[in-house]
């Protein structure tokens, strides 16, 4: 899952980026307000996390811009201010939830995964496909009671698979959503973090999660 | 400048005024008076001097002289009062041989007076010796064998004859001058009041601006006030620079200080070592204070003209808001508000006072909220809003309620959940002359209660 963070504070910028890269996140960081809009309209971003007070173009301004663009992903506002009054127009402008500063980083990353979840229409935290748990908030993917161990990269590719259900996922979409911009990008390691995933998750290949539609990408199963 | 302990209250305007005018008009009124007196006595013994001389030629007239000086005059000249024994009018006839007195001077003894030149004649107050008026005159009798008999007429006049007349006028000059004194005082009463009506108005606008009525003197004043508005005005425009200012700077401070404290808590390791929990315990508490003290000052600061707010609106706002941020969870919230039911005062204000209420009350409920709202008293809507906000969570124990409320407003404790929501509620309600009640809703869970009398 891709994250765009627009924060000016390079203090707030560094250490949150790094907070959502552990938890798993690939994180693009902007810290004004005409790069964040360009980065939102550009990128293929799934979540984006903005300070309302952004050199260039205020926050709010910048959420009701990227509706306008029908950009349709979660944003959480961040902000000192924790005014109803501040929040109201905040939300009323186009996000969907509210962090007010000083916040904790669970709580940060707990909004996060529940604004992800919401937008892919869980309401649970917890997924289940066919005898296969996956734990959204915790990251854990169990088959019956046996965790199962998965990288970082081979859950963040499930996961995007999972909040995108029933829908082609093409392989280029994955590695946008799983990489930052500047990453290196090798549309071939899809397949291999695909491959292992498969083995991990369904070694006698009874259920077949994930379906390949060939030259085209892949698609999660639901019935399975 | 050296300060006595106890210092006097300057008399009022009015009163210097009053007394003034009634120290003057007395002095004015009673000189007059005085030169009014002074000139009708004047007059009067003018009169009297008239009416003594026309007296002198009736004597005359009756007056018979023989050729040996014999006097004899008629003892009626043709004035009854010259009959009538101690009628205070009184006269004689002085020869060198021979005199007459008028009948009037019998018991009397009118003082003699010494003979005067024929051809002269003199009028004399009373002031002098007779303690009478006198009017002498001399006149050279001519006898039938050429030689000149010299007679001096006296009439002589009690002053009491000029007292009935003098005291009549008195008494009418002073009642007159006393009901010009009076008139003019309540005339300068008037005056005063109307004169000084300017300044009450200008008492009643700056009393509606500390009320928060109107926002400057706009109304016209007399010239002569016009600087006094001025400078008023040039104070409120500054007062309210400098307010603005202070709480703009407060909040500034406020929010510039919750990013660092957002890097200091991101940047803490995700654990519980002893390191972590202190500086993770500082920075809540420096939260809180910020949450608490700063932002409490710009709240308190007045409030000016406060313009009908839509409650219903702001209600609605705040529960679509709520209705996005806690999507997840199934939250129904029913809000009973009385179309058209007006808040006056800052929206600001109301909407982080239902905002922090309905927030806890979706936090700590279980699902079902309830809001509603009315007017203290529906005859007249400017007496202020009543807003109730019910849970069905587990409420709050009847211990807690006081504390809570107590804590509040104290701000320095440890506030969690309930508690930092109620202490900004509670700034609102007090800067608001608001009330607090929390008590157990029939939905199950909290009750809060709160009135507003802006």
């Amino acid at each position: 899952m891709r994250i765009l963070l627009v924060e000016d504070d390079t203090g707030l910028q560094t250490s949150l980026s790094e907070i959502l890269r552990e938890a798993g996140y690939a994180v693009d960081v902007s810290g004004d307000g005409i790069e964040g809009l360009y980065y939102g309209e550009e990128f293929p971003i799934d979540l984006a996390i903005i300070d309302l007070g952004l050199p260039g173009m205020p926050g709010l301004e910048l959420i009701r811009k990227l509706r306008e663009q029908e950009r349709q992903f979660p944003i959480l506002i961040l902000t000192a201010r924790s005014e109803w009054q501040d929040k109201v127009e905040g939300l009323e402008s186009g996000a969907d939830d509210y962090l007010t500063k000083p916040f904790h980083p669970e709580e940060l990353k707990a909004r996060v995964g529940a604004l992800l979840r919401r937008s892919a229409g869980h309401a649970q935290p917890v997924i289940e496909l066919g005898p296969l748990k996956i734990d959204l908030a915790g990251q854990r993917v169990f088959k019956g009671e046996a965790e199962i161990e998965l990288t970082t990269y081979e859950y963040k590719v499930f996961e995007y698979l999972l909040m995108h259900p029933g829908k082609v996922v093409t392989k280029t979409l994955l590695s946008e959503h799983i990489y930052e911009e500047d990453a290196d990008r090798d549309s071939n390691v899809i397949e291999v973090f695909i491959g292992r995933l498969r083995r991990k998750i369904d070694p006698d290949g009874a259920l077949n999660p994930i379906e390949t539609l060939r030259g085209r990408g892949y698609r999660l199963n639901q019935q399975s | 400048m050296k300060t006595e302990g106890h210092q006097q209250r300057p008399i009022s305007l009015r009163l210097r005024l009053v007394v003034l005018a009634v120290l003057l008009l007395t002095i004015s009124l009673g000189l007059v008076g005085f030169a009014l007196d002074a000139a009708f006595h004047r007059s009067s013994e003018a009169g009297l001097q008239a009416r003594m001389e026309s007296l002198v030629y009736l004597v005359l007239a009756a007056s018979e002289v023989a050729d040996d000086g014999t006097l004899t005059v008629d003892d009626d000249p043709g004035d009854p009062r010259l009959r009538q024994p101690g009628s205070g009018i009184y006269a004689s006839v002085n020869g060198d041989k021979d005199q007459w007195a008028s009948p009037s001077s019998m018991g009397v003894s009118p003082p003699e007076l010494a003979q005067i030149q024929a051809g002269e004649s003199s009028f004399l107050a009373p002031s002098s010796e007779p303690g009478f008026y006198s009017f002498q005159y001399g006149v050279s009798w001519e006898l039938s064998g050429g030689q000149n008999l010299p007679l001096t007429v006296t009439i002589l006049v009690d002053p009491r004859e000029l007292e009935p007349e003098m005291q009549a006028f008195r008494v009418g000059l002073w009642k007159s001058l006393g009901a010009t004194g009076v008139i003019l005082v309540l005339a300068q009463l008037v005056l005063l009041t109307l004169g000084l009506r300017p300044l009450r108005r200008i008492t009643q606008d700056i009393s509606g601006i500390e009320s928060g009525k109107i926002e400057r003197l706009e109304d016209n004043y007399p010239r002569e006030l016009e600087p006094l508005k001025r400078n008023l005005n040039h104070l409120l425009d500054t007062e309210k620079a400098n307010q603005t200012r202070y709480r703009n700077a407060l909040d500034s401070l406020a929010h510039s200080l919750k990013t660092p404290l957002s890097v200091i808590r991101s940047s803490l390791p995700a654990d519980s070592s002893p390191k972590t929990v202190v500086i993770e315990d500082a920075v809540s508490d420096m939260q809180r204070l910020i949450a608490t003290r700063l932002q409490r000052a710009a709240i308190s600061t007045r409030r000016t003209m406060a313009k009908a707010v839509d409650v219903k609106t702001q209600v609605d706002r705040l529960v679509q808001s709520l209705a996005r941020v806690y999507s997840q969870e199934l939250i129904n919230i029913d809000v009973i508000i009385d179309p058209g039911l007006a808040f006056y005062g800052e929206q600001r204000d109301l909407l982080e006072l239902a905002g922090n209420l309905l927030d806890n009350a979706c936090k700590y409920g279980a699902g079902q909220v309830r809001f509603s709202a009315q007017a203290i008293d529906p005859a007249d809507h400017r007496a202020g809003i009543s807003l109730t906000v019910e849970d069905n969570g587990p409420g709050i124990a009847e211990g807690e309620r006081e504390k809570l409320l107590q804590r509040g407003v104290r701000g320095d404790e440890r506030v969690d959940g309930h508690g930092l929501g109620l202490a900004i509620a509670l700034e609102i309600v007090g800067a608001y002359n608001g009330e607090i009640t929390i008590e157990q809703s029939d939905l199950g869970g909290a009750f809060i209660n709160i009135s507003l009398r802006p």
